[in-house]
């Protein structure tokens, strides 16, 4: 029973970062029908801002934190603005926007790994948050519990954001129709730069955590973000709740087969569970009807 | 007067060119023939560490020797290329420098899941390649038991570790019950775990667990906690990335897992130090070379303020391998100083094969020619201890 709790308080923690990313891919997809692959490179461009402003300027980490978060939020629009909005406009088929993302990504793993080199960093936070809590024979580390915490929240005032607000509701409904819902007079730039930086607030706390709980490094994002992506697809691409259960779910499945299965399957079962759960649901568990996936 | 002086001009300027030519032509007889030696090596990706602290050493090291005049009248020049850590890439810049770069000799790959294919093409392509940290036994030795007779290296064989690690776990550390937590995609990790357990089953121990994980993965703790229950006096990971070390170390740490950790030399770079210093205090691994040993500090300092790195066992083990190819060629050159350029690649193959006594970067060495591995290469057994290295012991498998 202790083996089993610990497991999935370990699900749950790796969950809690899956969500972040899958509720990234969740709204850019649901509007803009593509698939962002350049999240990978904006995690990682946000773990290294925030590690910078840490050890070469010595910020305090939440005032490293914003920073980050301000600078990932300037490359999501910053890539927006270069590499998505031209093609949109020239009405390129949405598989180009995919290349493009996947170009961008490239490029800023790369600058990264160029300027920064391979090395892995430690996340410079103090010794004493990395204490563990122990309760009965399962623990679980401060930061984890502080990481899932902050996602939930930040996930909580996304949620109030976009079915609360006027602004939220413009997102939705260019979720819906992005066409019609510019000519009712919703602003198009307006409803890209709220979603891209989001995605650049997501991705940049994805980053910090990502890195205070394994360590800072150019290709830190490869296997997480497309545990995400899974993620988002088996909850269901374009809703958000959607995309934290899913999440929950991938993060709880994989500890769980690692534990008591065996963890060289663990990959296996995560990409199976993708195809059955398609066979069975073909937009995912809570999707909308949307279609064409790419 | 004015046609005149134009023409006159024009025959100097003709019989300037003509000057020119023949000596273009005789500088040509004259210059001195180049040789390039080929370097399989990590320049982007997570351990492009590798190249950023080997391939400056040895492009020094053959500016001096150029420098010098080269080796008997050969000037050397170093071609390295990126594998990005995968597999593909490492067999076609394998590929690239013997057919388009004709290279002599080639020093590399640093992991063994690349040596295996690249020890096929050194035997068809009869072009002497030196694995630098490569250890996994079938580098040199196909699984049928035939010696790869291009394919050799300069740092010891997995059994070697795996034995050496067994018996000081067994022996000074007083463990008894070890678990594994294995990277399954990497044939050096699974390597030095197999032979660890079959001298640690020898000498009475049992393995209670083994766990997996594959490359690139960061989450180890659904393991940790298996292994946690399971209660052994022993963790060993065998890991190829030190990241994956430092990983497992925070994360035993943030499970509450209190065992002693045991690795091999893939730990051995120092940034795992930095990184997770205080969370591996205790932790053992081995190592073929130091960056601690009194005789290296200067050469550490000097190489530190010239390329602002830290030089790492890839600096070592690359120049290693890169002196035990001069002594090749300059064997071969002496013996025959007319050789024909096709016939060097074999010739010196035939030296390095023959090698013995040859004084290296880090030690001397004689090449095993059944095997093709270093003979008798000592082990340092390595204790991390106030976010330093600390030499334990010299494990001698002559003396075993």
């Amino acid at each position: 029973m202790d083996l089993f709790i610990q497991q999935l308080i370990n699900g749950v923690s790796i969950g809690a970062i899956y969500s972040l990313l899958a509720v990234g891919y969740a709204l850019v997809y649901s509007v803009y029908n593509f698939t962002n692959w350049a999240f990978d490179g904006f995690m990682a461009f946000g773990a290294f801002m925030g590690f910078t402003a840490i050890a070469s300027m010595s910020m305090p980490f939440w005032a490293a934190a914003t920073v980050s978060m301000i600078l990932t939020i300037v490359l999501s629009v910053g890539v927006e603005k270069l590499a998505y909005q031209p093609l949109r406009v020239r009405k390129a088929p949405r598989l180009f926007m995919m290349i493009s993302a996947m170009g961008v990504n490239l490029a800023i793993v790369n600058t990264i790994n160029k300027l920064y080199t391979g090395t892995l960093r430690r996340f410079p936070i103090p010794d004493s948050w990395t204490q563990t809590i122990t309760i009965g024979q399962a623990s679980i580390g401060q930061m984890d519990i502080v990481a899932a915490i902050i996602a939930f929240i930040l996930l909580a005032i996304l949620w109030i954001f976009l079915y609360k607000t006027k602004w939220g509701l413009g997102v939705r409904a260019s979720s819906i129709d992005i066409l019609t819902s510019s000519l009712m007079g919703i602003n198009n730039n307006a409803v890209a730069f709220i979603i891209f930086a989001t995605t650049g607030v997501l991705s940049s706390v994805a980053g910090v955590f990502f890195g205070i709980k394994y360590a800072v490094y150019p290709l830190m994002g490869g296997p997480v973000t497309i545990k995400a992506m899974i993620a988002s697809i088996v909850g269901g691409l374009g809703s958000l709740p959607a995309a934290v259960v899913g999440s929950m779910i991938l993060g709880v499945l994989e500890t769980m087969v690692s534990g008591y299965i065996s963890s060289s399957y663990r990959d296996l079962f995560a990409f199976a569970f993708l195809i059955v759960i398609l066979l069975f649901f073909p937009n995912g568990l809570m999707g909308k009807e949307t279609g064409e996936k790419l | 007067m004015k046609r005149a002086s134009l023409r006159n001009a024009s025959w100097t300027l003709a019989a300037a060119a003509l000057v020119s030519v023949t000596g273009l032509l005789v500088g040509c007889k004259k210059e001195v023939k180049e040789l390039k030696i080929g370097y399989i090596t990590e320049q982007t990706g997570a351990e492009s560490y590798i190249a950023a602290s080997s391939t400056p050493a040895l492009e020094d090291r053959i500016a001096e020797i150029n420098a010098a005049g080269g080796i008997n009248g050969y000037k050397l020049k170093l071609v390295a290329y990126d594998t990005r850590s995968e597999v593909p890439d490492a067999v076609s810049v394998t590929k690239r420098m013997i057919d388009q770069d004709k290279c002599v000799a080639i020093i590399g790959p640093s992991w063994s899941a690349a040596g295996i294919p690249i020890a096929q093409i050194a035997n068809t392509s009869k072009v002497p390649i030196v694995a630098t940290t490569a250890s996994n036994v079938n580098v040199t030795i196909s699984e049928a038991g035939q010696l790869h007779p291009y394919m050799f290296r300069v740092c010891f064989i997995d059994p070697y570790q795996g034995y050496a690690l067994a018996d000081f776990a067994y022996k000074k550390m007083n463990a008894k019950k070890a678990a594994f937590l294995t990277d399954v995609s990497s044939p050096y990790t699974v390597g030095v775990h197999k032979f660890f357990e079959s001298h640690f089953k020898e000498l009475g121990g049992e393995i209670l667990v083994n766990e997996g994980y594959n490359q690139g993965d960061t989450e180890f703790r659904a393991q940790l906690s298996k292994i946690k229950n399971a209660k052994p006096d022993l963790l060993v990971s065998a890991a190829y990335t030190y990241k994956d070390a430092g990983l497992i170390a925070q994360q035993m740490d943030a499970l509450g897992l209190k065992v002693p950790f045991m690795g091999a030399d893939g730990w051995y770079v120092d940034d795992l130090l930095t990184m997770a210093g205080p969370k591996l205090e205790g932790a053992v691994c081995t190592n073929g070379a130091s960056t601690e040993a009194p005789e290296v500090q200067q050469f550490n300092k000097d190489f530190e303020a010239k390329h602002k790195v830290k030089p790492t066992i890839y600096t070592y083990y690359g120049l290693d391998a890169l002196m035990l190819i001069e002594h090749g060629i300059k064997q071969a050159t002496t013996k025959n100083p007319k050789i024909e350029a096709a016939a060097l690649p074999t010739a010196i193959r035939d030296e390095i094969e023959n090698a013995t006594d040859v004084q290296l970067f880090s030690s001397k060495m004689t090449m095993e020619k059944d095997t093709h591995n270093p003979h008798n290469k000592p082990i340092l057994i390595m204790q991390i201890k106030g976010s330093k290295w600390n030499l334990l012991e010299t494990f001698d498998p002559a003396k075993q």
